[in-house]
């Protein structure tokens, strides 16, 4: 009797655990790869420029963001820069928008205006802050890219360096989407 | 043959319970190891733990108070991962640095760092950077007051370093350092003293 019921016992913990296990991978799943936010509304936000002006994400709403968390110190960032720079000026004119949010210390605003200045970032720099970070995933790393549509869901993400090619294409896809608020209020 | 049999049947099932039990942790126990390297795996196929750096050994120097002394701390730095050196190559890079707290009996001296591997990476193979990897030692010259009574002394502190790998960079950290001195007195001065003649207090 008193074994029937230690068996049954165990029984009753593996399956408990495999249930916990089976619920945990669902979210999991969905994050890897493609990137949580995929599909889904860029997270919103309202920070500061470099001279001081607000800029709020929604309001770039109609065109697409190349959205770049970046960082003085890092150096794969500073390879990616030029690449970002000529993406705005090939590609503006027909809407992108290219965002950047420096994760740098809010001391270091000196160092920023004086990489921004010599790397000729052609684009709004913005002083990121830990829960902007935390809205786009939490940005355990930079740089990190998110490509927003314009209709504001996001459309794709680079994480780390990888390549302007992987970027250009990121963008195109940003441009190609439809703004649907905009034709709904027409 | 029917107590054997019933011995059977409860062997099967004993053995069915813990064959469940071992499924349901095996998938609690890759779950939670897939959550953890979700981020690290899309980024770098193969590389599972974060850019960490830790103390892997400080040796506990006997110290003569009043005199300097060396203590040097190893570091080890995760695989896949490098820091800057003390003296990046570039002007926006962070320097990897060892700050001492000041304390009242021991003076912390010189910081002696290692110099730096040139190394060129995947993201700009034309730059090289001046980065620390796997273990590296940093010297710290400590100088025991000459009041401070013998003892153990406990020294704190704190190693800022940023890391990063082949394609991406991390946060900077603050690595908690803690390591111990004994402070020893001055050994007796033993005076030459020529031998005396036998016949001199006589």
């Amino acid at each position: 009797m008193k074994r029937t019921f230690l068996v049954l016992v165990a029984i009753l913990a593996g399956v408990t655990l495999m249930i916990f296990a089976a619920k945990k991978i669902k979210p999991t799943a969905a994050n890897n790869s493609v990137g949580a936010l995929r599909g889904a509304p860029a997270p919103d936000f309202e920070l500061k420029t470099l001279d001081g002006k607000t800029l709020k994400l929604s309001d770039l709403r109609g065109k697409a963001v190349l959205l770049n968390f970046w960082a003085t110190w890092c150096a794969p960032c500073k390879i990616e820069t030029p690449w970002i720079v000529e993406l705005q000026n090939q590609y503006g004119a027909q809407g992108l928008q290219v965002v950047g949010v420096s994760m740098d210390d809010a001391s270091d605003g000196e160092d920023v205006k004086k990489f921004a200045s010599e790397m000729h970032m052609n684009y709004p720099i913005l002083r990121g802050t830990e829960d902007v970070g935390n809205s786009y995933g939490g940005l355990e790393f930079l740089p990190t890219t998110y490509f927003v549509g314009r209709d504001g869901n996001v459309t794709g993400r680079v994480l780390g360096l990888k390549g302007r090619e992987d970027m250009e294409e990121n963008v195109k896809r940003a441009l190609a989407t439809k703004d649907s608020t905009q034709r709904a209020q027409k | 043959m029917g107590t054997f049999g019933r011995m059977t049947r409860w062997g099967v099932a004993t053995l069915a319970a813990l064959v469940v039990v071992g499924l349901g942790l095996a998938a609690l126990v890759k779950v939670l190891g897939v959550q953890a390297g979700v981020q690290a795996q899309e980024l770098s196929p193969g590389k599972t733990g974060g850019p960490s750096v830790s103390l892997v050994s400080a040796p506990l120097p006997s110290i003569t108070r009043g005199q300097p002394g060396n203590v040097d701390l190893r570091f080890h730095i995760a695989s896949g991962y490098h820091i800057n050196s003390n003296q990046p190559a570039e002007e926006f890079m962070i320097p990897t640095a060892l700050h001492m707290d000041a304390t009242t009996d021991i003076v912390i001296g010189k910081i002696n760092y290692p110099a730096g591997l040139d190394v060129a990476f995947e993201f700009a193979p034309e730059q090289k950077l001046s980065v620390y990897s796997g273990n590296f030692t940093v010297g710290v010259t400590v100088r025991p007051l000459h009041t401070v009574l013998p003892g153990k002394y406990a020294m704190r502190g704190s190693l800022k370093y940023q890391a990063c790998d082949n394609r991406s960079c991390y946060p900077p950290k603050q690595l908690p350092v803690e390591f111990e001195v004994r402070v020893v007195k001055a050994p007796v001065a033993h005076r030459h003293r020529p031998p005396q003649s036998p016949h001199a207090h006589t």
